[in-house]
């Protein structure tokens, strides 16, 4: 039987992967959109709040209506979906990437000239943050509990502490209130708050939910269920500070503790990874240093604003239905250590016609910065920030026509204090 | 003196009222609708609630939804109980009505998934 | 002087008359009361004296605390009363469910009693699921004897129940060159002893373990050590009882013994009384608690705490086989349990274990220290090891006798017992042969015929992630459910979970299936397949969601509906 081949193929229907399908097939690419659960919209189909899509169609949707703008385009293309349909395996060939499915239908296998990963991510868990105790049950973290609450219309708890003030624990803080249980309130390690500070509002002050930083739970306590936490003081290295314990009773401990990429088909496939941002290394194309696997939305690194996650599956997917195998040569990225990252990390030189987006998050918060970009000294672009957050990512487009940049040429990102 | 956060779009601005001259005056916004924001906050602040309603739906047990539009911040409560009472028989479409001007807000509850509507073509 | 006046002068000097030793029935008794449980284990580990005495029973109190009592099942009922079993197997860990299923090579009725609501769920689930080379073992210990006969069994046993199982090999590792002319003849020591060895250079360990630290000077290796899911083996062995006619009665705990002129009546468990013909204590930590109950007192268990790390699969790269460096290794007390770094037969890495005495029998908590002691101690051998790979981590607990050695012998003073007590390290590796050594016993003692209608082979649940294409595929056509992934991580179909359920143990569980098919054992442990896992199980059993637990007790997962719960 002939293997069935494609132009593009997208892996996950989340925002990326969905925004990736839609701007592949509007290129004119034979599009192949893969999605393991029993539905489309990833992510988004839990996120029942809104605040979705305020950038990209100024209205404020939640996660489901956000996901149907684009899951309503669908039925306008001849592109093929795939849903329970998990990617086991990939292999590079001479003319593309065998693909190898496994479905109710059985295993199957797919020709794919470009692919683009959508995997979105997965939540940091207690073991990873060191939580220590009797493995009870109770210890969700916050998407977790957000799918039982959701889509399952269960309460996980009816009494929990949140650690963690990542915008998904906020927003958790607010629903579970919602539905009735008591949250005693959310604990931060950090000496400040993680999340959006309008999450910070409407999620914890509009309730009355206390927010204390600087505190860690170190241990959890319950035989079978969760019955209390411990939480204790950290010092400025988050290591906790002896004396400092309290016991909080309570039947749930929610987790909000970060986010990490998805990314074991791009190890699989041996695609070289940036340490800090734990997705692949990509040039402004969206392509990583494999030709033609391409890689967007929260696999590449993690977002805060659904708009951004759009935007960056559509260049994906425009670069993968537009990508010809042809020899790539790179300028790299290079920045100062007042960054945490920034996207894409590489430049590949003969495509630099078109402006470029870059991502970035700041190491520490800082007001008053102004960021340079240098290509060999000369200064290329500048903004001034009144302030900077590691959780809010910002994004600048810079035009190199021009410039001549060549592989020896040193771009450099910096951020300094203005007076 | 009093402090908020605007809530109407991503920059979160840090909004500072201070009272002159026995009015407010606003500062930290960095747009206009931030200062409605700020104004309404201080006396009448509006909010709107998304939440889930009860399906018969095995598949589907809980229906997403949203005001559409902002209500008075403190009939959440009441609301919130309101919607809970209500148990969707049939398989509607995004932005269907599940309860029209809820309690006398002049706000109606709509439905924020086509997943009950897709379950049926499916079928 | 008597070596109990020697004794009991030597026990004065160390505790100020609070603690003194006396004979009764030939068993050497020790009594008192001290404040600190490390002094009451010491003084026990000092006492012991095998050649005089049949065994060691340490009955010093400690100060102020309650010794937790062993936690008991959630309900009570009749259904077992008046059964009469021919056999009463106590304990559902490895030891008891192999001697089950070699009890059933016989024609003997046999029931297991096991107090939690899975099989495996004390130390049979919680250690590095090593088969011991039997390195630190010494002729004349029972240890040795069953842990180079079960060794030896192992491929045979695993490929019977099918189980995955590898020799894997193990590498003792030395940091000092000056020693290496001692280390290259040691493997002469190791041949008297019947455990294949041989001395490897620094470069040959390079080629073979390439990313060890570079201040290992040399090695000595071990073929005949391996790696085994140790609960994939005991839910196998428990399987294969049952397909055999065993009867596996969890949720049953032992509570007390009708005894009487050295013969077992009855045992009273929470759900009834039952009148087996002959008792066989297999009941880990609370071996001690039953030989009191069957009036055969005549040793005491020190429980002794062990964390083991699980590193992501990502990681595995560091070590192919088993490594642990001396001077890792804690020569003490005739223990070595320093521990080391395993290639799991999943492809994971386990450091550790740890060994700390407690007193409390099932606190399996796990703490800091010991997270930092273990990894500081495991980066000497392997200085790539990095806390932020770690997936999980776990505790076990073990039932170490004072002479440190396994008790397999008929009661002492009851004649229809037989113990398989204080089995700790290595009992994985010799359970086989301890298995088949009681069956035998007990078949001699019932003079019980051979059952030729037993099969030894077990079918296990199809994993088809790790089969060819085409099986996979021929499979998933024959049940679509196989072809449906819930948990991404560990690419583990809804087929297989279906499957954990459907086998001749139960299991109702989230943990339950997770043991049993790997799903939220991966990187994001069951962030995603944990609400999928818990639907199919309610789906399965019929029971709505807020009913299904992740393990015993009252571990539910949800609450209710959550418009009417609150």
């Amino acid at each position: 039987m002939k293997v069935p081949h494609f132009d593009v193929t997208v892996i996950g229907s989340g925002p990326a992967g969905l925004a990736a399908s839609l701007s592949a097939a509007n290129e004119g690419a034979f599009v192949l959109l893969i999605e393991r659960e029993a539905r489309l919209g990833g992510i988004l189909k839990q996120c029942i709040h809104d605040g979705f899509g305020l950038i990209r169609f100024g209205e404020k949707l939640s996660g489901p209506e956000y996901a149907q703008r684009f899951i309503e385009q669908l039925p306008k293309t001849s592109i093929t979906i795939e849903t329970l349909t998990f990617v086991t395996k990939i292999n590079r060939q001479a003319d593309g990437f065998m693909i190898t499915l496994v479905s109710k239908d059985g295993i199957r296998e797919i020709i794919t000239e470009s692919f683009v990963l959508a995997c979105g991510c997965r939540e940091r868990t207690s073991r990873q943050i060191g939580v220590h105790g009797r493995h009870c049950s109770g210890i969700f973290t916050a998407g977790t509990a957000q799918y039982y609450t959701n889509v399952l219309g269960k309460m996980p708890t009816k009494r929990c502490v949140i650690l963690g003030s990542g915008d998904i624990g906020l927003i958790m803080a607010r629903r579970l209130t919602l539905e009735g249980a008591q949250v005693v309130g959310v604990y931060e390690a950090k000496p400040t708050a993680s999340g959006l500070m309008r999450n910070i509002y409407q999620c914890l002050e509009d309730f009355d939910i206390p927010l204390y930083t600087s505190k860690t739970v170190t241990r959890v306590f319950g035989e079978g269920r969760l019955s209390a936490v411990e939480v204790s003081d950290v010092d400025e290295y988050m290591i906790p500070i002896p004396g400092t314990e309290k016991i909080i009773e309570c039947d749930a401990l929610i987790l909000s503790v970060g986010l990490i990429p998805e990314n074991e088909l791009a190890e699989s496939i041996g695609l070289p990874m940036d340490n800090r941002t734990k997705g692949p290394v990509t040039d402004q194309n969206s392509m990583s240093m494999v030709d033609g696997v391409f890689c967007c939305g929260n696999a590449l690194h993690v977002n805060d604003l659904v708009d951004y996650v759009s935007e960056s599956g559509e260049a994906a997917g425009r670069s993968a239905a537009r990508y010809l195998p042809k020899k790539r040569t790179f300028a790299e990225i290079q920045t100062d250590d007042s960054f945490l990252y920034v996207v894409p990390q590489m430049l590949s030189i003969t495509e630099l016609k078109a402006p470029v987006t870059f991502y970035f998050r700041s190491k520490a918060e800082r007001v008053k910065t102004r960021l340079t970009v240098t290509a060999d000294g000369r200064e290329i672009y500048k903004k001034a920030y009144s302030q900077l957050r590691p959780p809010e990512m910002e994004r600048v487009e810079i035009d190199f026509k021009d410039m001549r940049i060549t592989t020896d040429s040193h771009i450099c990102f910096a951020l300094a204090e203005v007076d | 003196m009093k402090e908020l956060t605007c809530i109407v779009c991503p920059n979160g601005c840090r909004i500072v009222a201070q009272m002159q001259d026995g009015q407010y005056v606003f500062s930290g916004n960095r747009c206009a609708r931030g200062l409605d924001f700020a104004v309404t906050e201080l006396t009448a602040p509006m909010r709107s609630i998304t939440t889930t309603v009860r399906t018969v739906f095995q598949e589907m047990p809980v229906l997403p939804v949203r005001t559409k539009g902002e209500v008075p911040k403190e009939m959440i409560p009441e609301i919130i109980r309101e919607l809970a009472k209500v148990l969707i028989s049939e398989k509607i479409s995004i932005g269907e009505t599940v309860a029209a001007d809820i309690l006398g807000s002049g706000v109606d509850v709509i439905a924020t998934s086509n997943q009950l509507k897709s379950t049926e073509e499916k079928e | 002087m008597s070596y109990i006046a020697a004794l009991n002068k030597r026990l004065n000097i160390l505790y100020g008359g609070k603690v003194f030793a006396a004979e009764e029935n030939g068993c050497l008794f020790i009594k008192g009361e001290l404040s600190q449980w490390q002094e009451i284990v010491h003084a026990g580990l000092i006492s012991v004296n095998r050649k005089k005495y049949i065994g060691l029973v340490n009955e010093i109190r400690l100060s102020g605390v309650e010794i937790p009592p062993m936690k008991l099942p959630e309900f009570a009922d009749n259904t077992l009363e008046g059964k009469s079993p021919e056999v009463l197997v106590i304990g559902g860990g490895i030891i008891g469910c192999s001697i089950a299923r070699e009890l059933k090579r016989y024609k003997i009725d046999v029931m297991i009693a096991e107090k939690e609501h899975d099989v495996a769920m004390h130390a049979s689930g919680r250690n590095d699921g090593m088969v011991h080379p039997g390195v630190d073992l010494r002729k004349g210990q029972l240890k040795k004897k069953y842990n180079d006969i079960g060794n030896r069994m192992f491929s045979t046993v695993c490929t019977e129940l099918g189980v995955p199982f590898r020799y894997v090999g193990q590498y003792l590792c030395f940091m000092k060159d000056w020693i290496r002319p001692l280390i290259a003849v040691t493997p002469l020591y190791w041949k008297a002893m019947n455990v294949p060895a041989e001395y490897v250079s620094r470069r040959n360990l390079n080629k073979r373990e390439p990313n060890l630290s570079s201040r290992i000077s040399c090695a000595v290796f071990f073929p005949t050590a391996g790696v085994v899911c140790p609960y994939g083996l005991t839910i196998a062995y428990a399987e294969n009882a049952a397909s055999n006619g065993a009867i596996l009665c969890l949720d049953t705990a032992v509570l007390d013994m009708e005894v009487e002129n050295g013969k077992i009546l009855s045992v009273l468990t929470n759900r009834g009384r039952v009148y087996p013909k002959l008792v066989i204590n297999a009941a880990g930590v609370f071996s001690e608690d039953i030989a009191r109950m069957a009036h055969d007192h005549f040793f005491s268990i020190h429980p002794r705490r062990g964390t083991n790390i699980i590193f992501d699969k990502k990681a595995a790269y560091q070590v192919r086989t088993i490594v642990s460096s001396l001077g890792t290794i804690d020569k003490k007390a005739g223990h070595t349990k320093g521990g080391g770094i395993v290639s799991t037969i999943d492809g994971n890495l386990l450091v550790g274990p740890d060994a700390i005495e407690t007193y409390e029998r099932e606190n399996f908590e796990t703490r800091p220290d010991s997270i930092n002691n273990i990894t500081v101690k495991q980066r000497h051998t392997s200085p790539k090891l990095d806390n932020r790979d770690i997936i999980t981590y776990f505790t076990g607990v073990r039932a170490a006798t004072y002479e440190e050695d396994f008790i397999i012998t008929f009661g002492k003073f009851t004649a229809n017992l037989i113990h398989a007590a204080g089995i700790q390290s290595p009992g994985v590796t010799a359970a086989p042969a301890i298995a088949a050594d009681i069956a035998k016993m007990a078949a001699n003692y019932l003079g019980a015929a051979e059952n030729e209608q037993f099969d030894p082979i077990r079918i296990p649940i199809p994993q088809p992630s790790g089969m060819p294409q085409e099986q996979r595929d021929a499979l998933i056509r024959q049940d679509e459910n196989f072809g449906v992934i819930v948990c991404r991580c560990e690419e583990v179909s809804r087929g297989e979970i279906q499957e954990a359920m459907r086998r001749t143990v139960s299991c109702d569980t989230v943990d339950g299936v997770k043991r049993r098919v790997r799903a939220g054992m991966g990187r994001c442990q069951g962030g995603f397949c944990g609400p999928l896992v818990a639907q199919i199980i309610a789906c399965e059993k019929n029971i709505p969601l807020e009913k299904v637990r992740k393990n015993n007790y009252d571990s539910n997962i949800v609450f209710g509906d959550n418009k009417e719960v609150i």
